[in-house]
């Protein structure tokens, strides 16, 4: 089984963690360079992992366990306006972010209100290309239950955060819902506020458990990981892309940040050492995020075999 | 001098809300530097309808900031020297000096000083009017604090209060009065 963890430390010999990986049968997710420092989001086989260990602290570097590592949280406010920005929608999307999750911010055109908010199918659809979705909405109790129209048509797990105590019961249909986080005019610091956001991880992570199992009763052709590394080698214009995580992994495929119109041939066309083409084990669909390309892999069911 | 002498919020059904309202309107207020300028505060929401309605005393009488506020005038040669102390208004400085004397007349050959090339005596020329600053952030304050789906809104401001009002279904008249009957009952509990 691969374990998510993610390394920070010196970028001096940080190769060294890369060629480890790599060897191991491994994933390196994502790498980000900041002046001297290096993160880098590995995917690594759970036997392997005192050999990472062992050459992280030789490094002197840091490895923890990055629970949403390989997955797209979508974090969703009625809009992008100060009332909700930057301070509680910024904090969670930050906080997903160091556990590893890559966090999209949605801010929808016409999400306000009580009676007036509105989620439209472009906005539903674009959420539903994400493994779960964080819901961030205000200090009303009744608000919040009338809000539940935002997100009634999001068939992925939707997680919602307001200020007061409610009852699950009353709200149906989030995965869960976070108290005390609601609307604020200032950055998290104080302890209970770190709190609220360990609670939203927590929430997230179960959450996307519950993903796993559902997509363990009928595994997928192949891992997202290995179409992530398929892709990389073959269609290497990807790396040019001016995204900061040019293939983002989902749990059930990727999103290629390259053109559609131009490259979805090419990527279909990937071939993998077992003989298959991507297309024949996945769909290949324009994403509804800008022009990228959404991969989908094809549960065994469908295809027949795992690979 | 106290920054509020009294503060009051009312959100029928809400408690939590009401004590959240509460330290989200402080934050907002202590942001904008607001919060000594104001002297009562009232806040009234009914979620259920919904409207949103502030009534405040401010302590006016904010003086139009002069040029001897900002630091010393002394006669120099040829002219006029100020000796800048407080640098946040030095913009509004410039753009002052030069609406009077000409761009060629009013130099800043240091950070802190500005020379004046004419006989006339700058002290008691005014920099800019505070007060309509301030009346400029209060609304922008109060548009912060209000919920942001309530894009119906009316502010009405006299020299030592405001009235403001806001809601997501256009404002009639019932619904003004309604709301100002019920910040009246905050002012008289």
């Amino acid at each position: 089984m691969l374990e998510p963890v993610m390394f920070t430390g010196g970028v001096y010999k940080h190769d060294m963690v890369v060629e480890l990986v790599e060897d191991l049968g491994g994933y390196v997710l994502q790498k980000n360079v900041s002046q001297s420092e290096v993160i880098l989001l590995i995917l690594l086989p759970s036997e392997d992992m005192p050999a990472l260990k062992a050459l992280v602290s030789e490094l002197r570097g840091e490895l923890v366990r990055a629970p949403l590592a390989g997955t797209e949280i979508a974090v969703v406010t009625p809009t992008l306006a100060i009332h909700h920005l930057p301070h509680s929608a910024c904090d969670i999307a930050e906080y997903l972010r160091r556990n590893g999750a890559k966090t999209n911010m949605i801010g929808l055109a016409r999400g306000v209100g009580r009676e007036i908010a509105q989620i439209n199918e472009y906005e539903a659809g674009l959420v539903n290309e994400h493994d779960a979705a964080v819901f961030i909405f205000g200090n009303f109790a009744d608000c919040i239950k009338k809000k539940e129209s935002l997100y009634r048509s999001i068939s992925v797990p939707v997680i919602v955060t307001g200020g007061p105590e409610i009852q699950a019961c009353n709200l149906p249909y989030a995965f869960e819902y976070v108290p005390t986080v609601g609307r604020v005019a200032h950055r998290a610091k104080k302890a209970t506020e770190l709190g609220s956001l360990d609670k939203i991880i927590d929430a997230v992570g179960r959450a996307l458990d519950k993903a796993r199992t559902d997509i363990a009763k009928d595994p997928l052709t192949t891992s997202p990981p290995r179409v992530m590394d398929a892709v990389r080698e073959q269609v290497p214009e990807v790396e040019y892309s001016f995204a900061p995580l040019p293939i983002a992994l989902d749990l059930n495929g990727v999103r290629v940040k390259l053109p559609y119109e131009e490259y979805a041939d090419r990527v279909e066309a990937v071939k993998f050492d077992e003989g298959v083409n991507l297309g024949e084990v996945a769909t290949v669909k324009p994403s509804k995020m800008k022009d990228y390309i959404l991969v989908r892999i094809l549960p065994a069911s469908e295809t027949g075999f795992t690979f | 001098m106290e920054p509020m002498e009294v503060f009051k919020v009312e959100i029928p059904g809400e408690p939590f809300g009401e004590k959240k309202y509460r330290e989200l309107i402080m934050d907002i207020l202590q942001d904008l530097g607001l919060i000594r300028s104001l002297g009562r505060l009232y806040v009234y929401m009914d979620i259920k309808r919904p409207a949103f309605a502030v009534y405040g005393l401010i302590r006016s009488g904010i003086p139009p900031l002069k040029v001897r506020d900002l630091g010393d005038v002394a006669k120099a040669e040829g002219g006029y020297q100020i000796k800048v102390n407080n640098e946040e208004h030095m913009a509004d400085l410039l753009k002052a000096l030069w609406a009077a004397y000409g761009r060629e007349r009013a130099e800043q050959p240091m950070r802190d000083t500005v020379v004046i090339a004419s006989d006339k005596d700058p002290s008691d020329m005014v920099v800019t009017d505070l007060e309509a600053k301030f009346r400029q952030d209060l609304t922008d304050a109060l548009i912060r604090v209000a919920p942001e789906g309530f894009r119906n809104r009316r502010n009405e401001m006299t020299d030592n209060s405001f009235f403001f009002i806001a809601a997501e279904e256009s404002l009639t008249l019932e619904l003004v009065s309604e709301m100002r009957e019920q910040i009246r009952r905050m002012e008289n509990a």
